[in-house]
């Protein structure tokens, strides 16, 4: 659908939280969904996790933008439907590359958004686990500080420089926060099923967008220009086998950067199968061939395998360097290679779920691309061969 | 009560003196058995990048040996599931020389115990041990200045400041089974003289012929078992702390509460060694009908509910065997107090059997052994 210019705009005076939950509420009190997806606090008060509510009381104590991203809430929809949809319609509060992990799953087979409605908000990025952990107490206030500025320091490296931070394709509403001025926000329909929710609430579509979307785009514009110049900064010092090896030199080979994946789907990896277990004889002879063989294995491989079956998905959430126990930039490397591979194929995961994943369409212009490409190569070779 | 000394059928008599500091004269032993053809490998801790990252090699050209760091304070690994990596598909066929730290060499025996590896032809070096740092440090750098600061505190056989919390408990740092036992902790001139324990026949074999002076001696009881109180009382130090004081389903449900579902606790883990945990597999996949049938009852679910029982399991399943390594707290992205719950629950389950993982290769695993006594104090 074409997307609508104007939006919903909603009093929000006890902050953007509140100002969701409240929506939330008047949507499920009024049956536009049976039940809500959304982060809340757990029962020890120091993290979050996502709950699946249907009862109003319990949704007062949900936390729809909590600091910490614990687990990326694609993961979250992929536990409640990957073996199909249940009975219930359900809103889900979410992140934006929370929101475009999930589009990459359902193209994967591995999400049926059929009774989903995906909510997502303007982002001011998450804090990494080991800094909110350290301290919880202080680091809500760092975080709720940090909101209010738009103060992207305190986030994750992958947030510092995240393009994609608000509405960016796949979600059903989104709710803008960016200079929508203290105690308003934005419900923008962005999908058929948004606005039929819009409009079975009785809200008319009346407010102005046009003041957020000019915050949005210059932000993103700033944003796009720190990517870049971070994605050049870390390519020089990863760039070919020698640096790339150092990289991932502190690599323990624990697999958690895949096991936190959203886009990671695979029920086995083929780095924990069987076809990587050798024989003691063959790590001998890989030993003697350079005279030694680091333990564990295949870390570098790994990392490369992963890179190969997931760049073209990845959203840069940042999830896997939170997870990695001794903090190699995982996320920043997966970024910057995602963003080279998703050029080159102009794709951008999450932006549409009709759009196919590349490696599973085939246009006849490629072909020729290819076809030309070493049919260039040939010529070359003839020409120095004469 | 524990003794002293761990119990063996070969005791530390043999002595091997070398004339240069702890770490040099086990590279220089590493050599020695590399270049003479005892060992066609050896598998020991190594400087890898320009950052000092530290990984475990397997080296089979001597000239390696110098980039070694034997003894270096960190753990990136426990090398028991390294171990069970290389022989799970067949024994070792050649002679390797293995450096591990007590708490690994413990590991890789209960996984042979598990049927997950063969101890044959494993040459084991180990050391008294004076612990490792967290993971995190060495990340951030702060082992290098620490180091000098290490290794006096080591000297003393004090307890190190800002170790792994598993290893300031660890009252098992005597190593069980090693052929050839280092001493250093509580050995006042670690930087002028290694001295080698020969525990077994296999290790006085192996170094035949290398240049050292050979004596008959003990190990100074007294000075270990002075080491091994202090270790005690920041054992009960730290189990008492508060996190972990209660152990009831409310205390560890608020405990789990952080727990982010990623089971690296599990994946690191040297006696976890199910090719597919039950909670990775499909029987732990639940379908929509399991949530949406909670949710009408409760009003609200928690997505990631099973992490308690995962936990719980885990214990379960692996706490007459955990060695108390620690790295599942390394690990843990949540900063969930592992280490203290599998110390206090593997504590409790060991004692009751009278068991300790890893102290003999013979003796068999409490949950597969049967005495007919034990029927009778359950009847």
């Amino acid at each position: 659908m074409a997307v609508t210019q104007k939006g919903v705009i909603l009093a929000a005076e006890e902050g953007t939280g509140k100002g969701i939950l409240s929506f939330l509420k008047q949507a499920l009190s009024q049956s536009c969904f049976d039940a809500v997806l959304v982060p809340a606090r757990v029962a020890a008060g120091d993290s979050f996790a996502y709950f699946l509510v249907q009862d109003e009381a319990f949704l007062e104590e949900a936390s729809p933008l909590p600091p910490i991203m614990t687990v990326q809430g694609a993961r979250v929809i992929s536990r409640l439907t990957k073996r199909g949809k249940g009975k219930k319609r359900i809103a889900v509060v979410m992140r934006p590359c929370e929101a475009r992990a999930t589009i990459e799953l359902a193209k994967l087979g591995q999400v049926d958004l059929e009774n989903m409605t995906l909510i997502t908000v303007d982002c001011p990025g998450v804090m990494p686990l080991s800094d909110y952990f350290k301290d919880p107490t202080k680091g809500d206030e760092v975080f709720k500080d940090a909101c209010q500025a738009w103060n992207s320091k305190p986030m994750r490296p992958a947030c510092r420089i995240c393009d994609k931070f608000s509405a960016s394709g796949g979600e059903d509403l989104h709710v803008g926060t960016l200079g929508t001025g203290s105690g308003k926000i934005l419900i923008i329909p962005r999908s058929a099923k948004g606005e039929d929710m819009l409009n079975k609430l009785g809200i008319p579509l009346e407010g102005d967008i046009s003041a957020w979307k000019t915050n949005v785009k210059s932000l993103t514009e700033e944003r796009k220009k720190e990517r870049k110049q971070a994605n050049e900064s870390l390519r020089a010092n990863i760039e070919g086998i020698d640096k790339l090896t150092e990289a991932f030199s502190a690599c323990i080979n624990c697999h958690n950067c895949m096991r936190v994946c959203p886009i990671c789907y695979c029920q086995q990896c083929n780095f924990d199968s069987d076809k990587m277990k050798f024989t003691f004889g063959d790590y001998i002879t890989r030993a003697e061939a350079s005279g030694s063989l680091t333990v564990p294995t295949d870390t570098l491989l790994f990392h490369i395998g992963r890179m190969l079956h997931m760049s073209l998905s990845c959203v840069s959430c940042g999830m896997c360097e939170d997870a990695c126990p001794t903090a190699i930039r995982v996320a920043q490397i997966f970024t910057l290679v995602g963003d080279r591979n998703q050029e080159a194929f102009d794709y951008v995961p999450g932006r549409n779920v009709d759009e196919l994943l590349p490696l599973t369409t085939f246009e006849q212009e490629e072909f020729l691309e290819v076809e030309q490409s070493y049919a260039g190569a040939s010529a070359k070779q003839e020409r120095q061969d004469d | 009560m524990q003794e002293p000394l761990p119990s063996r059928r070969d005791r530390m008599t043999k002595v091997l003196r070398l004339d240069k500091s702890s770490e040099d004269g086990l590279r220089e032993l590493l050599r020695f058995l590399l270049e003479k053809g005892r060992v066609k490998g050896v598998l020991a801790l190594r400087r890898m990048g320009e950052h000092g990252a530290m990984s475990y090699s397997l080296i089979t050209n001597p000239d390696h040996i110098d980039s070694t760091v034997p003894l270096f304070p960190l753990m990136p690994v426990n090398l028991a599931k390294q171990l069970s990596r290389l022989t799970l598909m067949e024994p070792a066929g050649e002679p390797v020389a293995v450096v591990l730290r007590p708490c690994e060499l413990r590991g890789f025996v209960e996984l042979v115990k598990l049927k997950q590896g063969s101890l044959e032809n494993f040459l084991f070096i180990s050391s008294i041990c004076g612990g490792v740092y967290p993971l995190e440090m060495a990340v951030t750098g702060d082992i290098g200045e620490r180091l000098a600061q290490y290794w006096k505190a080591v000297e003393q056989g004090e307890v190190i400041a800002d170790i792994r919390p598993a290893c300031k408990a660890c009252t098992y740092f005597v190593p069980y089974t090693a052929d050839i036992t280092l001493s250093i902790l509580g050995n006042k001139g670690i930087d002028k003289q290694t001295v080698l324990f020969l525990n077994t026949g296999k290790g006085q074999k192996f170094v035949e012929g290398i240049p050292g002076q050979f004596s008959e001696e003990e190990p100074d009881s007294a000075a270990l078992e002075e080491i091994r109180k202090a270790r005690e009382a920041e054992r009960e130090k730290l189990s008492d702390n508060v996190e972990t004081k209660a152990l009831g389903i409310d205390d560890l449900t608020k405990t789990f509460s952080r727990c982010i579902d990623c089971h690296n606790c599990s994946k690191v883990c040297p006696v976890c060694y199910c090719h597919v945990c039950f909670f990775d597999s499909k029987d732990s996949e639940h379908g929509p009908v399991y949530y949406e049938t909670a949710l009408e009852k409760n009003g609200c679910v928690n997505m990631l509910s099973d992490t308690t029982f995962y936990h719980l399991v885990r214990l379960y399943h692996i706490s007459a065997s955990c060695v108390e390594c620690g790295l599942c707290a390394d690990v843990c992205p949540a900063n969930i107090p592992l280490w203290a719950i599998s110390l206090k629950v593997g504590d409790s389950v060991q004692k009751a059997f009278d068991y300790l993982p890893g102290r003999d290769t013979e003796e068999g695993l409490p949950a597969t052994a049967y005495t007919p006594e034990e029927f009778a104090q359950v009847e």
